[in-house]
C-alpha cells in the first residue's frame, strides 16, 4: 500500500483512478452499514446516557457508581461456602449488579485461562490414547444450548433432587454435604464451563506456532519442568491466551443464557443481579415507557469495560506476534509418550472435565428426548413429543422459520458487506482504509446487549413509524445486528482467502485490458468462492443461534420472535411450568444445524476452522 | 508499436526512491533493457510504464500521448510478470483467451488467434491443462503467449526467465528474442544478469538506486562506461586507484611510482590531482610486448589457472590485483615476476567512488 501523501492534488487524481464504480459502491456499502448500524446506534446510547433533565451531565454514571444497587464493596446478600442444614450452599456474594458482573466475568476469564492452558498442553504435548476423540469432545460445550445449559446445570445442583448430589452423596457418599449450586458462582460455573474451549483453542494455536527450537534452545541451557514453562513458553503462548481470555470475558459480560437460565431453573433473585439481566428485563418496559438513561450508562459503561479491554489487548498481541511466528516452514510437535501412570491420569482428569462440560449438551438431549415424573431425578420414558412440536406447534413453528429467515437475509448481508470492506481494505489503495478496518473490528468488542439498546433508542427515534422502527417490526434490526455482530468473522474469513490472491493475479487481468469489476468477477471472486461460503455457513449457524439482540429486540413483537428468544421464555417461565422440554427440542434443532455446518465446513471445504470462528 | 518516453519520472515508497527523475526514449521496436542490482528500482520503472504504479512525479508518455493517469486496462500493455502471474482456475487456453474475451473478440477468432499463439509459443497440445499441470518452462510460455495474444502495443518483462535453470534460460532468451524480432514489438525487458541483457538487447539502461546511470548499445556499455559503477558491475574488470597528473589527449594517471595513461568518457568528473580508478578489462592485456604505445605493468604472479581457450593469471601489483587473459600455449610460474600491457584506449580512467 502507498502511503497518501500530503499533496492534494496527487490525492485527488488517484481517487478519480482507483474509484470506478465497483469500488465505490463497496465503499459506500462498507461505510453505510457501519456508521448507520454501529457507530449512529452506539451514539444515541452515549447520547442518552449523558443527558439528564435535558442538559448534559454524569449524573446517571454517578447514580450508577454510588448507589448500591449497582455497586458496593460491601455485601448486599448472597452466600457463599455456608453450610445449613446439610447443604453447602454456593451462591457468590451480592455485590451489587455492576460489580457482580465485572467480578464474575474476571472470575470465568481466570477459570477458563487455567482449565484452556492445562488442556492446551496435555494436547499439544502429550499422547495418550484417544487422544484424538478428547480433541473433538473437548469442544462439545460450544455446540449452542442457549438457556438450557445452564437450567441444565441449576436442576443439577438442585440441593433437593439434583441428579450430581444424587449421584456423589446418595449414592457414593464421597461428599458430606449437598451441593447448591446457584446465584452468582451458578452463573460463573456455567460459562466457565460453556468458554473454556475458546481459551484452550487459542493456546492450541500459540503452542503449535512456536518454533521448537526455542524451547530446545532453553532447554539446552538447562531450563527444566517448570522453569522452562514459565520463562520460555509461558511468555511465547501469552498473545494466544490474552485472545481467548478476553473472549470469554466479554462473553461473560454480555451472556444472558446463564442468568435467565439459572432463573428458571431455581428462581433464586441473586442470579438477576448482573448488567446484562438488568439491561435485558429494560426491554419489557421499552414497549410502553421507552428505555430509561440509567439502563443506557449501564450499557455504555459495560461497553466501556469490553472495548478497553479487548483494545488493550489487541494491542498487546499486534505487539507481541513477532514472537509467535514461527520461523519457516513446518515443525513436528515436541510430543512425549509419559509414563502409564501419568497417562492414566491424564485421561481420569479429560474425562473429568468433558463429563462435566458436556452436561448441558447430554441434559439438553435427555429433556427433549424424555418424560419426568413430577421433580424426580432421573427422566422416566422416552418421547419423541417434543422434537415434534417443531413442526407441529405453530409457535415453535414460526418461530424457527422467523429465524431461518433472519439467518439467510443477515448472512447475505453479511456476505456482501464483510467481502466489499475485506477487499477494499486488503487489495485497493484508497485513502481512510484504516479507518474502515478498524470500524469493521469493533463489533468484536461490543456487548450484543449494548448494541441492541443503541439500536432501541437511535431507530425508534429516527426512524420512527417506519419498517426499521423496532416498536413496529424488529425483525429488519435483528437481521442488521445479527450482520454487524458477526461481521469481524466474515471480513476477516473473506480476507484472510484474499490474502492468498497473489497481487499479481489481478495486475496481470488489468494489464490485459479488464477494468476492476472484471477482475473482481472473473479472477479474485472464483478463487475466494471458498472462504466465502465458509464465511456464510459459520455466520448462518451464528445467526441461528444468537442470544443477545434476539431476545432483547425479538421481545418488542410477537410473530418475530426468533428461536432463542422463544428458548429464553420457556426457559425463564419453567420455574412455574415445571418443563423446559420445548426448549431443549429446540436447542437439539441449533446443536444440529451447527454440527452438520462444521461437517460442511471440514469435510467439504476443506476448511480448518473453529466452531465460533474466534 | 510506439515510441515510450519518460520525463524526469519519480516514484518514491515512503523514504525509499525506487525510481529517481527517470527520462528515457524507447523507440519503436527497440528491444530495450533495464540492468541493474537487485532492489535497484528496475521492476518499479517498468510498472510505471505499465500504468500498474504511478509516478509521483514526472510523465509517461507512449508516443505523443500522455499516459501518466492512465489506468493499466486502457494502455494495452503486455506485462510477463517474474512469477508469471497464470490464473489458477482457469486452463492454458482460458488464460491465453481472457484478454480477448475482455475486449468482446468473437469466440470463433479468439479460438482461432489462440491456437495460433500456442503454436507461436510451442504449446500446441497444452491447452487444456491448468497451470499446475505445467512446467516451469512451459508456464513461462503460457505467460508469455497470455500477453502476445492481445497484440500489445509494448511488450514488458520483468526478469522472464530468472525462474528457470540455466540450459533453458539460453534457450528461453534465443527464443523471446526472435519472437520479439519477427512481431516488431517495443520490447521492455527487466534482469539483474548481465550476459543475459547484453545477448538479447538493442540497448541497455544501467540503474542503481533508482537512477539511470547510463544508456547506450551493449557495446557502449561495455567499453564505454561512464562511471566506476557501471564499469564494475558490468563484465569482469580489475581497478586500480589513482591520482590524475595531467590531462590532454590522454589521461596521465600516477599510481604508486608507476604513471598509466588513458582515455575517459568523464572529462568533467577527470582532473589533475583528481583521485580516479584506471578500469581494465582482463581481454585486453597482452603479456606479448607490442610494438606501439602501451602501458606496462610490471607485477608478481599470484596463480594461474588453465581454462581453455587461455589461461587466466592473477597479479599482485603493489596494494592492487589484477586479472589478465593470457595466451594458454605456455606456461606460467606462480611467484614470478611478469609484465603486462595494455593499450592505452583500453584503459579506462574514471572519478573513484567509493562502491558498496
Ligand atoms: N509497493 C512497494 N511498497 C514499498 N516499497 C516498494 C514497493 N515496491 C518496491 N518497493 C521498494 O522499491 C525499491 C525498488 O524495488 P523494485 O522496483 O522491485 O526493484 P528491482 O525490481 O530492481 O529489484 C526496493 O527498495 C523495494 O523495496
Ligand atoms: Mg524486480
Amino acid at each position: 500500500m502507498t502511503s497518501w501523501g500530503p499533496n492534494f492534488d496527487e490525492t485527488i487524481t488517484r481517487l478519480r483512478r482507483e474509484l470506478d464504480p465497483m469500488t465505490l459502491i463497496q465503499v459506500v456499502i462498507g461505510y453505510l452499514t457501519l456508521i448507520v448500524f454501529l457507530v449512529l446506534p452506539l451514539l444515541s446510547m452515549v447520547i442518552e446516557a449523558f443527558i439528564y433533565q435535558g442538559a448534559v451531565s454524569l449524573y446517571w454514571f454517578w447514580d450508577i457508581l454510588t448507589s448500591v444497587e449497582f455497586t458496593s464493596l460491601a455485601s448486599q446478600g448472597g452466600r457463599m461456602f455456608e453450610v445449613r442444614r446439610g447443604i453447602l450452599i454456593l451462591w457468590g456474594i451480592d455485590h451489587g449488579i455492576l460489580l457482580n458482573s465485572l467480578i464474575v466475568a474476571f472470575s470465568v476469564a481466570i477459570a477458563c485461562s487455567v482449565i484452556g492452558i492445562i488442556l492446551a498442553f496435555i494436547m499439544a504435548r502429550y499422547v495418550f490414547p484417544g487422544k484424538q476423540m478428547f480433541q473433538v469432545l473437548l469442544l462439545v460445550p460450544l455446540l449452542a444450548t442457549p438457556f438450557v445449559n445452564a437450567y441444565v446445570i441449576g436442576k443439577l445442583f438442585d440441593p433437593r433432587n439434583g441428579l450430581i448430589n444424587f449421584i456423589l452423596v446418595d449414592l457414593l457418599h464421597l461428599l458430606p454435604w449437598r451441593l447448591d449450586i446457584d446465584g452468582l458462582f451458578g452463573i460463573t460455573f456455567a460459562q466457565t464451563l460453556a468458554y473454556y474451549p475458546i481459551v484452550y483453542m487459542n493456546v492450541v494455536a500459540s503452542l503449535n506456532s512456536i518454533d521448537p527450537s526455542l524451547e530446545e534452545m532453553a532447554e539446552n541451557l538447562g531450563a527444566k519442568g517448570l522453569r522452562l514453562f514459565r520463562t520460555v513458553t509461558f511468555p511465547l503462548m501469552l498473545p494466544g491466551l490474552a485472545a481467548g481470555a478476553i473472549m470469554t470475558f466479554i462473553f461473560s459480560l454480555e451472556d444472558l443464557g446463564a442468568p435467565i437460565g439459572f432463573v428458571g431453573a431455581r428462581a433464586n433473585p441473586l442470579a438477576r443481579k448482573v448488567a446484562s439481566y438488568q439491561i435485558y428485563s429494560s426491554f419489557a418496559e421499552a414497549l410502553t415507557g421507552g428505555i430509561s438513561p440509567k439502563t443506557a450508562a449501564l450499557a455504555f459503561i459495560i461497553l466501556i469495560v469490553t472495548a478497553s479491554s479487548y483494545g488493550a489487548v489487541r494491542w498487546y498481541v499486534n505487539r507481541r506476534s513477532y514472537a509467535m511466528l514461527s520461523k519457516g516452514g513446518r515443525w513436528s510437535p515436541r510430543v512425549k509418550k509419559p509414563s502409564t501412570r501419568t497417562r492414566t491420569l491424564v485421561v481420569v482428569f479429560l474425562l473429568l472435565i468433558i463429563g462435566l462440560a458436556s452436561m448441558p449438551q447430554i441434559g439438553t438431549v435427555i429433556l427433549a428426548t424424555t418424560d419426568w415424573a413430577t421433580s424426580g431425578t432421573l427422566p422416566t420414558e422416552f418421547t419423541t413429543k417434543y422434537l415434534s412440536t417443531l413442526w407441529t406447534n405453530s409457535q415453535v413453528t414460526q418461530a424457527v422459520l422467523n429465524s431461518l429467515l433472519y439467518s439467510v437475509v443477515a448472512v447475505a448481508a453479511m456476505i456482501l458487506v464483510g467481502s466489499s470492506i475485506a477487499y477494499i481494505v486488503g487489495k485497493r489503495d484508497i485513502p481512510g482504509n484504516k479507518v474502515l478496518d478498524t470500524l469493521a473490528t469493533i463489533p468484536v468488542a461490543i456487548p450484543g446487549i449494548s448494541l441492541a439498546i443503541g439500536y432501541f433508542l437511535f431507530f425508534s427515534d429516527v426512524f420512527r413509524d417506519t419498517p426499521l422502527d423496532p416498536l413496529i417490526d424488529p425483525a429488519l434490526l435483528i437481521i442488521c445486528a445479527y450482520m454487524i455482530r458477526r461481521l469481524p468473522f466474515t471480513t476477516r474469513s473473506v480476507g484472510a482467502g484474499l490474502q492468498q490472491v497473489d497481487k499479481s493475479l489481478e495486475e496481470s487481468s488489468m494489464n490485459l485490458g479488464a477494468n476492476h469489476p472484471t477482475t473482481f468477477y472473473r479472477i479474485v471472486l472464483p478463487l475466494i468462492i471458498s472462504h466465502m461460503i465458509n464465511g456464510a455457513i459459520l455466520g448462518f449457524v451464528y445467526s441461528m443461534s444468537e442470544v443477545s439482540a434476539s431476545v432483547t429486540l425479538g421481545a418488542l413483537r410477537e410473530d418475530r420472535v426468533p428461536i432463542t428468544f422463544f428458548i429464553s421464555q420457556i426457559v425463564y417461565g419453567a420455574a412455574a411450568t415445571g418443563s423446559v422440554s420445548i426448549g431443549a427440542a429446540l436447542c437439539v434443532l441449533l446443536m444440529t444445524v451447527q454440527i452438520a455446518a462444521m461437517a460442511i465446513s471440514n469435510f467439504i471445504l476443506k476448511q480448518k476452522t473453529s466452531f465460533l470462528g474466534v | 508499436m510506439v515510441n515510450v518516453r519518460l520525463i524526469n519520472v519519480t516514484k518514491r515508497f515512503g523514504d525509499v526512491i525506487a525510481a529517481d527523475d527517470v527520462t528515457l526514449d524507447i523507440k519503436d521496436g527497440e528491444f530495450f533493457t533495464f540492468l541493474g542490482p537487485s532492489g535497484c528500482g528496475k521492476t518499479t520503472t517498468m510498472r510505471i510504464v505499465a500504468g500498474l504504479e504511478f509516478p509521483n512525479e514526472g510523465k509517461v508518455f507512449y508516443d505523443d500521448k500522455d499516459v501518466t493517469q492512465l489506468p493499466s486496462f486502457e494502455r494495452n500493455t503486455g506485462m510477463v510478470f517474474q512469477n508469471y502471474a497464470l490464473w489458477p482456475h482457469m486452463t492454458v487456453k482460458e488464460n491465453v483467451a481472457y484478454g480477448l474475451n475482455v475486449r468482446k473478440v468473437p469466440k470463433d477468432e479468439v479460438n482461432k488467434k489462440v491456437q495460433e499463439i500456442l503454436e507461436l509459443v510451442k504449446l500446441g497440445g497444452l491447452g487444456d491443462r491448468f497451470p499446475n499441470q505445467l512446467s516451469g518452462g512451459q508456464q513461462q510460455r503460457v505467460a508469455l503467449a497470455r500477453v502476445l495474444a492481445i497484440n500489445p502495443d509494448i511488450l514488458l518483462l520483468d526478469e522472464p526467465l530468472s525462474n528457470l535453470d540455466a540450459k533453458l534460460r539460453v534457450e528461453m532468451r534465443e527464443e523471446i528474442k526472435e519472437i520479439q524480432h519477427r512481431l516488431g514489438i517495443t520490447t521492455i525487458y527487466v534482469t539483474h544478469d548481465q550476459e543475459e541483457a547484453m545477448a538479447v538487447s538493442d540497448r541497455v539502461a544501467i540503474q542503481n538506486y533508482g537512477r539511470i546511470r547510463q544508456v547506450g548499445t551493449p557495446q557502449e556499455i561495455y567499453n564505454k562506461p561512464t562511471d566506476l559503477f557501471i564499469a564494475t558491475f558490468i563484465g569482469k574488470g580489475a581497478l586500480m586507484e589513482g591520482v590524475v597528473e595531467k590531462v590532454g589527449e590522454l589521461v596521465d594517471v600516477k599510481i604508486g611510482d608507476m604513471v598509466l595513461q588513458g582515455i575517459t568518457t568523464n572529462e568533467d568528473g577527470v582532473k589533475p590531482g583528481d583521485r580516479v580508478a584506471c578500469v581494465m578489462r582482463p581481454e585486453c592485456f597482452t603479456v606479448d610486448e607490442p610494438d606501439e604505445a602501451f602501458n606496462i605493468i610490471e607485477g608478481t604472479l599470484e596463480w594461474s589457472a588453465f581454462v581453455g581457450s587461455i589461461t587466466e593469471l592473477k597479479l599482485t601489483v603493489g596494494r592492487f590485483s589484477l586479472l589478465c587473459d593470457a595466451p594458454s600455449d605456455r606456461t606460467y610460474e606462480a611467484g614470478a615476476k611478469l609484465k603486462i600491457y595494455i593499450p592505452k584506449s583500453r584503459t579506462i580512467v574514471l572519478p573513484w567512488m567509493d562502491l558498496d
